[in-house]
């Protein structure tokens, strides 16, 4: 079993990101969405079950792809990546596009990613893959059990249900499904020596368009000059008369 | 422009997601149809304000790509340019699908939207809701993702009369299919949302805010990094990847308001903050601020009301 799963390189999400003409601002160390971690997880329980290779795909610039090391360190194969000035602000279809290229270039059997990532979460892509792939996609993938077969459990709007998981299909995994393991010591130092290749974008087919053009960003005033009380104690009383005041007590 | 909006069942009827996009594409006199995706039995989904047809797919088979590829073709039979969708599982599926057939990438997490005769734009809101940002879609076809409560809900009376047409199953067999009983007020229409966030410190402390909720008749939500700690599922997140509410009242405990946080929840009318750290962003949006140890206001409010 192959198995391609996906991991973005995104900024310090501690920091607020920053847009330049439409497009977010990517500092040349970058770091592995937290996101991507649960697809991941669910990539090394199948490859423990399946004896099976485990190669990451990414797309954008690489950096010092720090990243894709956080990815290989929690135990996948090797990577693979795609960087070009050409998709720069790609949409989410040309990134899909481009991902599930890369799918097909390692005969990946299965391609896992997190439901959407945290600085685009446009929550598309792994979707769109599985169409142009055309293949499955179960969607929202929050437990997974792996036993005689693989049994994946999907979010949905009134609860949950579960399908086994075919042979060939793409998964978007929630965050919070399952535990991401952390990296010891051993795994850092061993995933320096896995290999990262670079796929040139010209050996990929790319059908796909920008059609969507930035216009602006306009700043609004949202913030609030509401009352701001230090609790000593009894703030709750100033609680429990607005509550009062709004007539919901 | 010959509009088409992707409809979704709740309750027998029409979602209020699909509603509120049905209202704006009213107002902005698209020519609009509704073609509905779902299993239910027998939905009262006809619309007197335009027409509806019903895709109807079997709950044990997960064949949602079966959907889209008929969405499709109806989408190229009847030359329709814009696909609204509400950004719930089942319509982001959808639309995705739909986005690879016509070969046009959606635009994702929309909270208003406009149409001239010459093209379609959109506004997105980032930094929570700092900032908005504008897009103008350059397509023959445009797919949109529209956060619920962008827009007020369309008022319709329902009927009977709809095409219905019956899908094909998949080979990937649905199984398990677990209904969460909907005991209390839901996040999405509740008029008082209590949501909890790191600052509860423990999940054996969540129990202080359920007696609050079951006091005030409130919904419960949660921050996305408690909902990632397992403190609570992921239906009951809100902010960016999960619900937006909107209630009359929106008491944050121990939330210290990251912005994904706040464009779920930003467009409440009255917002209580209980947090210890001054500095904390959700005091921004909050109309009364109190700076404690939410475990120490909440179990007092709980004796006091």
């Amino acid at each position: 079993m192959k198995i391609a799963v996906c991991a973005k390189q995104i900024p310090d999400p501690a920091i607020q990101v920053t847009y330049s003409n439409g497009t977010i601002e990517r500092p040349e160390e970058q770091v592995l969405d937290d996101t991507d971690r649960y697809g991941i997880e669910v990539a090394l329980q199948l490859k423990e079950r399946f004896d099976a290779e485990v190669t990451i795909i990414s797309m954008g610039p690489s950096g010092t792809q720090k990243g894709l090391q956080q990815a290989l360190q929690m135990g996948a194969d090797k990577a693979v990546f795609v960087d070009d000035e050409s998709l720069k602000g790609a949409n989410s279809l040309m990134t899909a596009n481009v991902l599930s290229e890369l799918a097909k270039f390692l005969l990946a059997d299965i391609v896992i990613f997190g439901t959407e990532s945290t600085d685009g979460y446009s929550g598309t892509v792994p979707q769109q893959v599985s169409r142009y792939l055309d293949i499955e996609c179960i969607s929202y993938v929050k437990a997974i059990e792996v036993n005689e077969n693989v049994t994946l459990t999907r979010q949905t709007v009134e609860g949950s249900e579960k399908v086994n998981m075919p042979d060939k299909c793409v998964i978007s995994v929630t965050a919070g499904g399952v535990e991401p393991r952390y990296p010891n010591f051993k795994d850092i130092m061993a995933a320096k020596s896995k290999p990262i290749e670079q796929v040139s974008i010209s050996d990929l087919n790319i059908n796909s368009t920008q059609n969507l053009e930035f216009i602006d960003i306009e700043t609004v005033e949202n913030s609030k000059t509401g009352e701001k009380i230090i609790d000593e104690g009894e703030a709750y009383q100033v609680i429990v008369n607005k509550l009062k005041e709004l007539k919901v007590i | 422009m010959k509009t088409l909006i992707i409809g979704e069942i709740i309750n027998n009827n029409l979602s209020s997601g699909t509603l509120e996009i049905l209202s704006k594409a009213k107002s902005l006199e698209l020519d609009v149809q509704v073609i509905t995706v779902g299993s239910d039995e027998n939905p009262s989904i006809g619309l007197d304000l335009c027409k509806q047809t019903y895709l109807k797919r079997q709950s044990n088979s997960l064949n949602i790509s079966k959907a889209a590829t008929k969405i499709s073709e109806i989408i190229k039979n009847e030359e329709i340019n814009l696909i609204l969708g509400s950004s719930t599982y089942m319509c982001r599926d959808l639309i995705s699908f739909l986005s690879v057939d016509l070969n046009s990438s959606p635009v994702s997490n929309v909270i208003d939207f406009d149409v001239t005769s010459e093209n379609v734009s959109t506004v997105n809101s980032i930094n929570g809701g700092e900032s908005l940002y504008k897009t103008k879609i350059n397509s023959d076809k445009t797919l949109l993702l529209i956060r619920p409560k962008a827009f007020d809900p369309a008022e319709v009376n329902f009927n009977d009369d709809f095409e219905t047409i019956d899908l094909d199953g998949s080979d990937i067999e649905v199984f398990d299919i677990f209904i969460e009983e909907k005991s209390g007020p839901q996040l999405e229409d509740s008029k008082v949302v209590i949501s909890a966030g790191r600052g509860m410190v423990d999940k054996d402390n969540l129990e202080l805010i359920e007696t609050l909720a079951s006091k005030l008749n409130a919904a419960i939500g949660g921050t996305r990094a408690i909902v990632d700690a397992g403190w609570m599922p992921y239906s009951q997140q809100v902010g960016q990847t999960g619900k937006t509410v909107k209630p009359d009242v929106y008491i944050a405990c121990g939330i210290s308001g990251a912005t994904q946080h706040q464009v779920g929840m930003k467009d409440s009318k009255f917002v209580i903050a209980i947090n210890k750290d001054e500095e904390a962003p959700i005091f921004q949006l909050a109309d009364l601020g109190i700076v404690g140890d939410t475990l120490s206001v909440i179990p007092k409010l709980n004796d006091n009301i």
